[in-house]
């Protein structure tokens, strides 16, 4: 499912720091189109970082970011017309509280995308059965429980019809039996053929889904490979090292 | 004691209602034009330009660090000086009543505004929503329940602040307690005709407020 030949996020030299402390530190990649890519990573070691900067949420120092052909770094890019390609699922879910689980899709395509109502709502419809919520739909997200909060997160992105989408370690703020109905939904994504990036702790998952492996550590890509070479066939000290403390 | 409340009140009834249409008018008045002036600065301080941000720090500044009495007398005694048009008394006063809810206002509508997780907002503009939209129709609904009770108070401190117009004579609800005393020489009876007419006027307004902070609740 992977095209080769389609390089859909080209990161060049990327470098990012919060006053004086250093976070990104010179990070190069390419991401295929159709590719599945698990980052993983110590906390502060730079991933989530790494992954707000490609929808331009936190803004490189220097460095660039070609989504698509088209170099988003630059000064005069609409970014807005490129963050609806590009979606993101956050760790604290971020639902909209105040508009109804339907609305909370709706919103943004027919707002930005102009999209007709009756359009919006069917599409959302689609999608919540697609994931198991189509009995909340007239529902408030509070009434939801936290992996039912991710999973409207996920289709809330997918309605924008985006070519590929970020997840900032999607699980971490899940009670561990909501993890499951949340990696499926992800997993099928995957499956479905979805260029997706995923910065996440649960090392069983990026293993199953994977079609590549990051491990940044001190703002650089230490090692990557598939899931057998990062996992099994460690060549890093350093990576050796996390997964140490991360497996067992 | 009733009894002399009830016969003031006989005798001299309308000078209280009077009185209290006064604070009425005084109070929403200022707190209708306050609260429009109060949300353009609270936008204007929002947006990024330094030096914009710097003036209303400087407004607000000023304006909650010196007595309301202060600024009523300033508005009195100076600011007709200056204008090419002639004001009212009142008008005067009610300038200067507007001017500090502004800063008020400006506070409760920012502080109700930033209070609003960044969450919301990094979502909504990952989504590709514009950041007019994502204040629109993200923050500004969901801001608004921080921001009404907080309004709703201004409210009552305007109804008790208005009467500090009663130092120059407008028709207020203090100013017909001391219409009443100076006529009648009763001070404590009149005095508290208009304490129960200001606790009548707070509590009408606490009760709706009540009612308007549950609607807005509804999804909570």
């Amino acid at each position: 499912m992977i095209d080769r030949t389609k390089e859909l996020i080209v990161v060049k030299d990327l470098y990012k720091s919060y006053g004086k402390l250093q976070v990104l530190r010179g990070i190069d990649q390419t991401i295929f189109e159709g590719e599945v890519v698990s980052i993983i990573g110590a906390s502060g070691s730079g991933k989530s970082t790494f992954l707000r900067c490609l929808n331009l949420l936190e803004v490189p120092d220097s460095g660039s970011i070609v989504f698509d052909g088209q170099e988003i770094t630059g000064k005069k890019v609409n970014i807005d017309a490129y963050r609806q390609r590009i979606g993101m699922v956050f760790q604290h879910f971020n639902v909209f509280p105040h508009l109804k689980v339907i609305d909370n899709i709706t919103v943004t395509p027919c707002l930005e995308k102009k999209m007709d109502k009756a359009k919006a709502v069917s599409l959302a419809e689609d999608l919540l059965r697609r994931v198991g919520l189509y009995d909340k739909r007239d529902e408030y997200p509070t009434k939801l429980s936290g992996g039912q909060k991710q999973r409207l997160a996920i289709v809330r992105a997918l309605a924008m019809e985006p070519q590929v989408i970020l997840f900032d370690e999607p699980t971490s703020a899940l009670d561990p039996e909501m993890v499951k109905e949340v990696l499926d939904v992800i997993g099928e994504l995957a499956r479905s053929g979805m260029t997706i990036l995923i910065v996440t702790h649960e090392m069983g998952f990026a293993k199953k889904v994977s079609d590549r492996v990051l491990f940044i550590d001190e703002g650089q890509i230490v090692e990557q490979g598939t899931p057998e070479e990062v996992f099994e066939n460690t060549q890093t000290e350093r990576c050796r090292d996390f997964l140490n403390k991360v497996l067992y | 004691m009733l009894q002399i409340i009830a016969s003031i009140w006989q005798k001299y009834g309308y000078v209280y209602i009077q009185g209290a249409w006064g604070t009425i008018y005084i109070a929403v008045l200022t707190v209708l034009i306050g609260t429009l002036l109060g949300t353009l600065l609270a936008f204007l301080r929002l947006t990024r330009s330094r030096i914009l941000q710097a003036v209303i720090r400087l407004y607000v500044w000023i304006l909650r660090g010196t007595p309301a009495l202060l600024q009523i007398y300033f508005f009195y005694f100076f600011v007709p000086k200056y204008l090419p048009f002639e004001m009212s008394e009142r008008a005067c006063i009610m300038m200067a009543l507007v001017v500090n809810a502004s800063a008020y206002v400006e506070e409760i509508i920012r502080a109700g505004i930033q209070a609003v997780d960044r969450g919301q907002t990094e979502a909504a503009r990952s989504l590709g929503m514009t950041a007019r939209h994502t204040m629109t129709h993200i923050i500004l609904p969901q801001a608004i329940k921080n921001i009404l009770p907080a309004l709703g108070n201004e409210f009552i401190v305007m109804i008790k602040e208005a009467s500090l117009a009663s130092i120059f004579f407008i028709v207020e609800i203090t100013s017909a307690f001391k219409t009443v005393q100076s006529a009648t020489f009763i001070t404590i009876p009149a005095l508290v005709i208009s304490g129960g007419l200001y606790l009548l006027l707070t509590t009408v307004l606490s009760f709706f407020m009540k009612l308007a902070e549950r609607r807005l609740q509804v999804n909570d």
